[in-house]
Parts: C-alpha cells; structure tokens; sequence
C-alpha cells in the first residue's frame, strides 16, 4: 500500500518497521518534524537525555546487550557534535549504532547558518557510514540501509544527516517487512572463511576482486580449519584468546567446545569477558596492561595462539616486538583488514567467530594440556596489596555479587575500577560485561547502562564508575528519573583522577598534577534526584547497603569511599614488555 | 630500500565515498608519494590511485582498509616497479 507521508514520518515508520522500538535524543531547531512527527507514533518509545552523548552511549549499550541496532536522536549543530565521542565509542568497539540527526534546509548548507556544522564530514573516519540526504525520496531507502550496514558484517555506526526540510517534504511511501537491503548483503563480510597468508591477502592482489573466493577449488575453504587443527594438534603450549568477537557473534557455546574438546586455556581480552565463565577449569582471565601475571606469562611462553574476534591491541600486546616471541598466530576474526594488522599470523581465517568456531571445533583432535596447564599454574603470584584499609575492590565486588547471585549486567566506566571490576568480579553469564575499550570513554558507564536496562528490561544493571568518570556524564540521573529507568550506581570514590595518578606515580616522579579531584556529597546529590543514596566507608557496612541499594524499585546510588592512593597491579608499562611486569610500585614513588 | 607500491581503487562517483577513501589515507598516516583520482570507462565509477613507499605487506593491511568501505568496488594493489595496470572495470 502506497501512502503520501512527509519525511519525519518516514524516519518514524521506517525504524519501526524495522523493530526499533526505543530512541535515544535531544529535540532541537533542525530535528523539530521529526519531534512533532514521533507524537503519532507512541510505539516508538524516546528517551530524553540530559546530553546527546548520553544519548550515543545509550543507543551503544542498548546494541551490546541486545545485539539489535540502538538508535539515537540529535538535532544539528552542538546537538549531532555532542554525538560525537559517542559515535568515536561504538566505531572502536564494533557496535551498531544509528544515530539521526538534524541538518538546517538545504538551501542554507554551506552557508554557515546557525546551528549548522558538517557532522558527515566530521563523523566520517568514526562511522561505518553516513549519509546526507539530498531528497526525500532517497530516505526510506537510506535508513533501512543504514540499520543493515550498522549490524552486518563487522558492526559499527552509522549517521543519517536530514536537513530540516526534507523532513518536511512529501513524498509516496510504501511500507516494508523489517528485511536486509539485498544490496547491502551482497557487499556484506561472507560467512564463509577464507585464509590469507601476511602479504598475499586475497581481494588486493592483481588481478583478483572482491567477489572471489581465493583459490576456488571445491573443498578448499576447510582447507584453513585443518590447518588451525593440525597447529593445535602439534602444540605443546597452546592458548585461546578470546575477545569482542565472540559475544558479537554469539559463538560462547563454540568456543567452550573447541576448549574443552581440546584442554586449551582460555584468555579473555577486556571486551571479550563474560565470553568464557570466570570459574572454568581452563578460564585464566585478562591479558595485556593489567592481566595477572600468570595470564601475560602463559602468553609468553606460549607456542600457539588462537585468537578469535579481537584486534591484538596495543593494551594487550604492550610491545608487539616482544609479544609471544614463541607463538605462532592464527587469527580468526570477520574483518580481513584485522589479519595481521598488529601482530603477524601464521594462518588468518577471515570468518564469522560461530561458524569458524563450530567448524574448527568439529575437526580438531581431542586433546589435553595438562601439563602446560601446571606449567601455567606454577606461574601464578600472590596478588599484590593494593590496598590499605579494608574497603578493598575485592570485598566491594564480592558484596555486589552476593547482592545480585552474579545475575546482573554490570556496565563499567574507564580507569582504575574498570581494571578491578574487570579482573575480580567473576563473570559468569555470557555478555554481562559491558564496558569501552577502544576508545576507553570515562562517562560511558551511566548512560550506557540506561541503553543496557532498555534492553533487558527485567534484568539488574550496576553502572560502576570512579568519581571523576561519574561527573562527566552524572546529569542523566534526571533522565533515569524521568523515564524510570532503575539502573544502580555504584561509585569508587578515591578523590583523584586514580589511573592517572597512578602513572604520575610510577612514570612522573609522583607530581600528582591537576589529578586531586573534588566531589560533591554524592548522597545529596542523590537526594536532590529524589533516589535513596548510600555512603559506605566500612567494610562491615557492605552487605546491607549494597543489597538494599540493589533491591530497590527505582535508580539508587552507592559511593564507595576507598583507599587514595590504591594502584591496579600488576601493570605493563606502556610500550613494555608483557614479560616484565611492574609488580609494585617503583623506589622512589612507594606507595 | 624501502618497496614502492600502487594502490588503485575504483569507486562509485559520488563525493562522500571519495571523501572517505581519501579519509582512510590520512586517518591510517599512510606515506604516500603520488595521488590521482580519474575517471573510468564505466559511467559512475572513478579510479583513485596512489603509490606508497612500503614494503609488501604494509601495503596489503593499507589495501585492506579500502574494502570496508562502502561504495569500493575493487582494491588492486601492484609493486610500483612492474607497469601500473589500467584497470578496466
């Protein structure tokens, strides 16, 4: 059926056609069809942010818990600049996010109207895509690619630029089942896998395109899964290293087969935990900056590394000179462009985590590691005291699992207690873990969990950040008012700026520049929001504040008052070695 | 010494994906030497080509990052030493 709508109701019937049914956004001069449009449509619940990055970050942890695409709303100028960390967020970390904003008429673009700026030339090395519509024939057509681009393939974000009058334009619409554009099927990442040896990759060499498969003889796509089976098969020292890629491709139950048909140990980068239960005989944890000394060991005394869905980044690898100088890599990951971008692999398999997974696993030969897996054990140090006083990360993070039984999502900020959370709290649900690695965004935490609660609207979500992460972005306590939305807050109150800090500390001569942060009485603050707060400075107070604080119907608030000068350890320098961990702090800047 | 490669890409005509191909050059610091955008025999699709001095596989993980873009048809990547193909599409 063919009906005469404008473009605002376009945007409004194309994202629930296509299942949206909630929006992140901040209304404005330039998104104001769209806003008197969204009132005909109340399925299509809006959430009104108190800042649009709040809105950007919502809309991405809405998409990581869901696995659907999270839409935000912005109107143009500040509105679509605010989106920015935001959109930069959900590009480093693969998730699928569209956001709309608002542009002014496009008879004044280029002429530095107010409000105007060029958010497609700003967004475009932190989008997947973008798009500015010209026409308000083109828009049904670009959002619908815009959702599909944002969540196939290796996913990312995507911007739809609508100036103000193609919002109000007329044009025929028919509606459409929530289906892919063929199109953007067709120029999306196979499910197939192909392999690439460093230097020779298929698709750019001369003479090739994109559309074949290399060396196209029946058969030979498996010919790279026996190949990662027979380098598992000769390994001694073996090890998985999971990451992102894994929880996106929903491959959990896979990648547990592959290691336990095989005994190989499993390491979780920081967006790869919650891929692999916490508590498994062969779980070792996190690699890389701040990974337990056992973990960067096993790395480097490893003979094998198979990665599947993650990039090898800098805080994993520290030195990539030094990096596994024993391994050989196979690396299997949906972006070919990952293949050997960072470390140098033996054997890449360009494939979806699930399917290459499932595959390698069926093939492989059973085996065990037992011995490796001792060796690994005898690698394991006493945990460094990081703390004085007893309100320790630990004892906090036990309370807070005993609160929920492990059964929440917990949605961390950056810094300090990100490295806490991430190494202590024993994960056992898949993709109950949500934080920023890429781009590491202190303010990510509060907003994201708002995205996570809408996703999964039964469930229990802990936002833990430290103080100075929490006040970047503390503004949407309003908007989890506004909206009911019942997010727990839990802050690691330390009163400085504590990862920076700490490298002053062991890096800077311990000049503590401009790092003392100031707080306000977090439990007013709470009060003036009209949410019950808690100030917990005692151990012993610990499991009543955080059980009532996590049974309460609403948002509510907990700081935690820990110990200044507290330090992650052990630490990679940056730029060091995996092998030589600092594992106290430096003479001269003791603790 | 330090190889010379050409990257030839061909892309759909339109202003944002050559932005964006152009963007990859200077978000990923790529060296290069040489630039040129022209168009080809096929209505709609343009050849950017660039020469970079970098070994074989620098300038594969370059050429790699050209097919995640929207609107590349094809990436070929060539020792600058052999002749440049014309790329017919």
């Amino acid at each position: 059926m063919t009906e005469t709508l404008t473009g605002a109701q376009i945007l409004c019937r194309t994202l629930l056609e296509a299942g949206v049914d909630v929006i992140f956004g901040y209304p404005g001069g330039a998104i104001m069809p769209f806003y008197h449009a969204l009132g005909d449509h109340p399925a299509l619940r809006h959430i009104l942010v108190r800042h649009e990055q709040a809105a950007a970050h919502a809309a991405d942890g809405y998409a990581r818990a869901s696995g659907r695409v999270g839409v935000c709303v912005a109107t143009s100028g500040p509105g679509a600049t605010n989106l920015v960390t935001g959109l930069a967020t959900a590009h480093m970390d693969s998730s699928p996010v569209v956001a709309i904003t608002g542009q002014v008429p496009r008879s004044m673009i280029g002429r530095d109207a107010f409000q105007e700026t060029d958010i497609v030339g700003i967004t475009l090395p932190i989008t997947k895509q973008n798009y500015l519509v010209q026409d308000v024939a083109e828009l049904a057509g670009v959002v619908r690619e815009a959702l599909a681009v944002a969540q196939e393939g290796r996913p990312g974000p995507v911007l739809i630029d609508v100036p103000k009058d193609v919002q109000n334009q007329k044009t025929e619409y028919r509606s459409s089942q929530p289906s892919l554009d063929p199109r953007a099927g067709a120029r999306g990442q196979s499910l197939g896998s192909e392999s690439l040896t460093p230097g020779a990759s298929p698709g750019s060499s001369p003479g090739s395109s994109p559309g074949s498969s290399p060396g196209s003889s029946p058969g030979s796509e498996e010919e790279p899964i026996r190949e990662a089976a027979r380098l598992i098969a000769a390994a001694e020292r073996p090890l998985l290293m999971v990451g992102h890629g894994v929880i996106i491709g929903n491959a959990y139950t896979e990648v547990r087969a592959l290691a336990e048909k095989t005994g190989i140990p499993v390491i979780t980068t920081l967006l790869g935990i919650s891929a692999f239960p916490d508590g498994h005989p062969l779980f070792l944890g996190m690699p890389g900056m701040h990974g337990e000394v056992r973990v960067n060991r096993a790395i480097q005394h490893a003979d094998l590394i198979v990665g599947i869905g993650l990039r090898f980044d800098d805080r994993v690898t520290g030195n990539t000179a030094g990096f596994a100088p024993r391994a050989r890599i196979v690396h299997i990951d949906l972006d070919r462009a990952e293949i050997g971008k960072n470390v140098p692999v033996t054997l890449g398999i360009v494939g979806d985590a699930r399917d290459v997974t499932r595959r390698l696993a069926a093939v492989v030969q059973p085996r065990t590691c037992e011995r490796w897996l001792a060796e690994i054990h005898d690698f394991t140090r006493p945990r460094a005291a990081a703390f004085r006083g007893d309100l320790a990360p630990e004892t906090i993070l036990a309370s807070l699992y005993q609160a929920t039984e492990g059964r929440c999502t917990i949605v961390t900020d950056v810094g300090q207690h990100q490295m806490w959370v991430a190494k202590l709290y024993p994960y056992r649900e898949p993709n109950s873990h949500i934080t920023s690695g890429g781009l590491g965004t202190m303010g990510f935490a509060v907003p994201a969990a708002m995205g996570v609660h809408l996703a999964r609207p039964g469930e229990t979500v802990w936002a833990i950040s430290g103080d100075g992460g929490f006040q970047m972005n503390m503004a949407e306590i309003a908007t989890m008012v506004q909206e009911r939305l019942p997010v727990k807050m839990a802050i690691f109150n330390n009163g400085y700026l504590g990862m920076v800090r700490q490298w002053q500390q062991f890096f800077h001569g311990k000049r503590y520049s401009c790092t003392p942060i100031w707080s306000p009485d977090y439990v007013k603050l709470a009060e003036a929001y009209g949410i019950p707060g808690w100030r917990v400075k005692r151990a012993a107070e610990l499991p009543d504040v955080v059980a009532q604080a996590n049974d309460h119907s609403g948002p509510a608030l907990v700081e935690f008052v820990i110990e200044q000068e507290a330090n992650v350890y052990p630490m990679i320098p940056p730029g060091g070695s995996l092998s030589e961990p600092i594992e106290t702090a430096p003479a001269g800047a003791g603790d | 010494m330090p190889a010379s490669h050409t990257v030839a890409v061909l892309l759909d005509d339109a202003l944002l994906t050559l932005n964006r191909a152009v963007g990859v050059l200077r978000r990923r610091n790529v060296p290069i030497e040489r630039l040129a955008l022209r168009p080809t025999a096929t209505a709609g699709v343009s050849q950017l080509t660039f020469i970079l001095k970098a070994d074989a596989a620098t300038a594969d993980r370059v050429a790699q990052q050209f097919h995640k873009i929207v609107g590349v048809r094809e990436v070929v990547l060539a020792a600058t030493e052999e002749s440049t193909r014309e790329v017919q599409s």
